[in-house]
């Protein structure tokens, strides 16, 4: 079962578009609400009119900030952002209404209605502006968070550096584009709960959030998860979640959300813009001596996953080598853009544009080629990393530049504008430096089954079918016998976020861990040697013993506060994808041609699903190297936000490294971020093998190609 | 969510006009396109006149040089009609690149042409093969270039009561045409830059050229002067430098220095020159 191309447990009934959405929902009495945002991007709201909209056909109610029952603000790190607006907005955007309606054209019909006066406040649009401004967008100033990690003695490193190399890269917003845009249904039970089915990547979190914001207990609220349309992390935050409880709340009635593309557009977090100042200094050999790096942030005005993003980024600003000094210091700023969140990698794909570009930068100063001075300096085992960890097991990054060499060894330019380029990538599997633990049960059923019990969001990716191997494997079960209750709090257990990369590897072994009790047990019993299922289960009603959990949580460290010395992951993926880009010098157009990709994804539980992951972080990374650009208040949707289709898709040949890491379920970590990761890094890198240009700034579209090449042309005109 | 609206699915041009003159505002439906994403986002039209069903307006057909297409011919069967793409490939091509397979389903040329983004893909080709539009009424027909029919980016001089029922282009035959367009992405984009051509050359010498820029001024644009200089000219490298100059002068004489011509004069630059030469 483990290490098969099973067929994902959800393909057919998709295929035969049976999954409800929760836009699909239907329900008697149905109302629908829309959220009135704000249109100024930093503004004191002097006073808000709502009579005209409520005496708009069909209006049944309008919320403000002041009716919410219990605590006003929320937040996934720290409770911060207020649900609807407390008399100031801080960005375009932000919410300041919901307006109930018997029908959506109702309801957008009275948002015109609404009067609302504001007193503009200064508009802080970039994070540099933020250091400085006397302008603060929040009390406590507009740091939000300063992370350093710190190894070694950086200056030292550079003076026994023989070459010093030294750029800047920036980065931009990217919205996650994920095809279901946030929708929910929320409804009263019988027994008067409240109950909210979403579009979510965590459904625990958003109980928690809708008992805090309605001042009541966790079990008067359920949140289960309806089918959902891709996340990549944009449903991790609260969407529509506590704008449906609210609404619910004072109506009794059943209320859907859905958003528009342009309601998504403004309202959904977006990737962090990074500014990334980088030095890295070798010796003759290629061997890296000290890495410093500077980053600087932009979050938006609230925190979001802002903090995470910050310490991540520094972890992993080395990229996967090993470095004996290193000096990263990164900074956080609140500014009036978009707010910031989690998007797949959070923040570690921008990191990975910078450390490879630097690697081959520094390659081409030795004359090294840029696979040697990889696998002169990648991590391997007993490595210390930038947090001064030490790797060992499942460090197959070496391996998965051995599966690259023979391709790269033998590449060949198809043109005199075609190019080569590499990019590598480490990733840290679960949250950073804390503790992220995942809990399930199996129980024996009335009906003489097991069924297991889950939290985990499937968003696509494929994890109900990942846990479905993982828990046949270990039962040595025929899947006849084994039922899937899952996406629902009222059935199951908290596993944290899908995100993070860390459901195959922490879920995973949760499941792993209930199955190994429960497979010990069904041994006592007999099942192995015959007796049937059916009676063990009765056996087990009568014993009271039909409940077996698991529960794992990847050992980590906390991070030492000024240094970050210490093991803010219990395990790490590693990749490397080679790319064939071919230019157009004369338009500035950049095509992927082909993509290899190798992973070490400890084991592979369905390699079918980890090639798909990897198709999918080619696209994205095409998209983030090559023209996904959100431009607050230019990029209303699809219509003027370009996202590479299949057209733009290269031929891509994915190789499974299997370096198997102990705490793993049968040795897996993760894939999901890690498939992104390197991507843009390898495009950019073969722009440059191409036309020997050095792009810093993402996305390198067709204008800013075609000005680097013709900045070049001039450069070399002007030699004498 | 769209507006409410009454609408009429007519068989026949006499039936579509009968209703369009006693109807007081109606807009005509030609594959929606982009008139139902204008409506989504609040245009509202009390009738709607749905002409796609009316046969007799998605004929293709030639006599002699001219080539009659009806306006109701999709992008998609343009670009794979055999008259259109022996007599006028750039057409066939560039009809190829509009939107995403979808959209050449239903779009249709006339419905883009009434539309009149200056960033549409028919343009160019239409004006390198001097397109006449026929427009039709209750009152009577009017025929108009093209180039007079478009006012200005989005607005045209079709009336209220009238349809568009076809294009009549100049076939060229034996001619090196082609449309080549740069997009931010492989497909399914608004073209930044497009370009039409269609040369005529004898040995070694240019016998006619005829070319269509777009997206770069108000309306693709037509170097009718350069095109008349290179009549006879000898194919070589300094005609076309200077040729290609003058256009680039011409060019910014229309438009004024925009910001966006950092990044296009120099790609239509080097376009024309490899075009030129071939």
């Amino acid at each position: 079962m483990v290490g098969s191309n099973r067929k994902r447990i959800d393909v057919i009934d998709k295929v035969l578009g049976k999954p409800v959405f929760a836009g699909d929902m239907k329900a008697d009495r149905l109302l629908f609400a829309v959220v009135y945002r704000s249109p100024r991007p930093h503004a004191w709201i002097k006073s808000i009119d709502v009579s005209g909209a409520l005496a708009q056909p069909g209006i049944v109610k309008v919320i403000t900030g002041e009716d919410i029952p219990g605590k006003k603000r929320f937040g996934v790190i720290k409770k911060d952002q207020p649900c609807l607006a407390e008399g100031r907005v801080r960005y375009v955007g932000e919410p300041i209404l919901l307006i109930v309606g018997e029908t959506e054209n109702a309801a957008r019909k009275a948002m015109s209605s609404v009067k609302i006066h504001f007193e503009d406040i200064e508009a802080i649009r970039d994070p540099f502006t933020a250091e400085k401004s006397g302008t603060l967008i929040h009390e406590d100033g507009n740091l939000l968070g300063h992370r350093k990690v710190i190894k070694g003695n950086v200056e030292r490193g550079f003076a026994e550096s023989d070459v010093i190399v030294e750029h800047t890269y920036s980065t931009t917003w990217l919205d996650h584009g994920f095809m279901e845009t946030e929708a929910g249904v929320g409804y009263l039970d019988d027994a008067g709960r409240i109950v909210v089915v979403s579009s979510t990547q965590n459904i625990h979190y958003k109980m928690k959030e809708i008992s805090r914001v309605l001042g009541i207990s966790e079990d008067m609220v359920r949140v289960i998860q309806s089918t959902t349309g891709g996340g990549f992390g944009g449903k991790l935050d609260v969407t529509v979640e506590l704008f449906l409880a609210l609404a619910v709340y004072y109506t009794k009635r059943p209320v859907m959300m859905r958003f528009t593309r342009e309601e998504s557009f403004v309202s959904n977090t977006k990737r962090h813009p990074l500014y990334i100042e980088y030095k890295t200094g070798a010796k003759k050999d290629g061997s890296i001596q000290a890495v410093k790096v500077t980053i600087i942030g932009d979050t938006g005005p609230y925190i979001s996953y802002g903090e995470t993003v910050c310490l991540r980024v520094a972890v992993h600003s080395t990229g996967p080598y090993e470095v004996p000094n290193v000096h990263a210091d990164s900074r956080m700023f609140y500014t009036n853009n978009p707010v910031c969140g989690a998007m797949r990698g959070f923040g570690v794909p921008q990191l990975a544009f910078a450390h490879e570009s630097q690697m081959d930068a520094v390659a081409r100063i030795l004359n090294m080629d840029p696979l040697d001075i990889r696998l002169k300096n990648g991590l391997r085992k007993g490595s210390s990393t930038a947090t001064s960890q030490i790797l060992h097991d499942s460090v197959g990054f070496i391996d998965t530049l051995k599966k690259i060499e023979p391709f790269w060894r033998e590449r060949k330019k198809s043109s005199h504008t075609s190019g080569f380029g590499i990019g590598c990538m480490f990733y840290g599997c679960g949250n950073t430096a804390i503790s992220n633990p995942a809990k399930c049960h199996l129980r024996l059923t009335e009906d003489g089954k097991i069924a297991l019990h889950s939290g985990v969001c499937e968003i696509g990716q494929g994890s109900d079918t990942i846990l479905w191997q993982i828990l046949l494997e270990t039962l040595k079960i025929d899947e006849k016998n084994v039922v899937l209750v899952r996406g629902d709090t009222d059935t199951s257990s908290d596993v944290g976020s899908t995100s993070a990369s860390r459901q195959t590897y922490i879920s995973g072994k949760a499941v792993y861990e209930a199955a190994r009790k429960l497979n010990r047990y069904l041994d006592e019993k007999g099942y192995y040697r015959g007796r049937s299922l059916g009676d063990i289960c009765e056996e087990a009603m009568t014993e009271n013993n039909v409940i077996f959990d698991g529960y794992f949580d990847p050992p980590t460290t906390q991070l030492d506060k000024e240094t970050s010395e210490g093991a803010p992951y219990a395990t790490y993926a590693f990749a490397t994808h080679m790319t064939e880009v071919e230019v157009d010098d004369k338009t500035g157009v950049c095509l992927v041609k082909r993509v290899h990709a190798a992973h070490d994804v400890g084991r592979a539980v369905n390699p079918r699903l980890v090639k798909g992951q990897v198709y999918g972080g080619v696209a994205m990374g095409i998209g983030l190297a090559l023209m996904e650009e959100f431009i607050p208040g230019k990029s209303e949707s699809l219509d003027n936000y370009y996202m590479p289709t299949s057209m733009d898709m290269p031929e891509i040949e994915v190789f499974i490294v299997e370096d198997e890491e102990p705490t793993g379920p049968f040795g897996a970590k993760g894939v999901g971020e890690p498939a992104l990761i390197p991507q843009a890094a390898s495009i950019i890198n073969g722009i440059q093998d191409a036309v020997g240009v050095k792009p810093s700034q993402l996305p390198c579209h067709i204008e800013r190609l075609k000005k680097l090449i013709e900045d070049k042309k001039s450069e070399r005109r002007q030699e004498p | 969510m769209l507006p409410d609206f009454a609408s009429v699915i007519p068989e026949s041009k006499e039936d579509a006009l009968a209703y369009l003159s006693s109807l007081k505002s109606a807009k005509i439906f030609a594959g929606g396109t982009d008139l139902l994403v204008k409506m989504r986002r609040g245009e509202s039209y009390s009738h709607i006149v749905d002409i796609t069903g009316i046969h007799d307006l998605k004929v293709i057909s030639d006599h002699d040089e001219m080539i009659n297409i009806g306006a109701l011919s999709t992008h998609y069967e343009i670009s794979v009609n055999q008259i259109i793409s022996e007599k006028a490939l750039s057409l066939a091509q560039a009809c190829g690149w509009v939107g995403s397979p979808a959209i050449r389903n239903m779009g249709t040329i006339g419905g883009n042409l009434v539309n009149a983004s200056p960033a549409a893909d028919s343009l160019a080709p239409l004006l390198i093969h001097d397109a006449d539009v026929v427009l039709e009424s209750k009152d009577g027909t009017r025929r108009m270039r093209l180039e007079d029919f478009i006012l200005a980016p989005y607005k045209t001089d079709i009336q209220p009561h009238e349809i568009l029922t076809f294009i009549t282009i100049k076939g060229l035959p034996g001619y090196r045409e082609g449309y080549k367009r740069v997009t931010k992405r492989a497909a399914w984009a608004i073209s930044r830059l497009s370009i039409a051509w269609a040369i005529q050359e004898k040995g070694g010498f240019y016998k006619d050229v005829k070319l269509a820029i777009g997206s770069c001024t108000p309306m693709p644009f037509r170097p009718r002067k350069v095109e008349d200089s290179l009549k006879d000219r000898a194919k070589d490298e300094k005609t076309i430098q200077v040729a290609v100059g003058e256009i680039i002068d011409e060019i910014i004489k229309v438009s004024g220095m925009r910001p966006s011509f950092v990044y296009k004069i120099p790609v239509v630059k080097a376009l024309l020159e490899d075009i030129l030469k071939g």
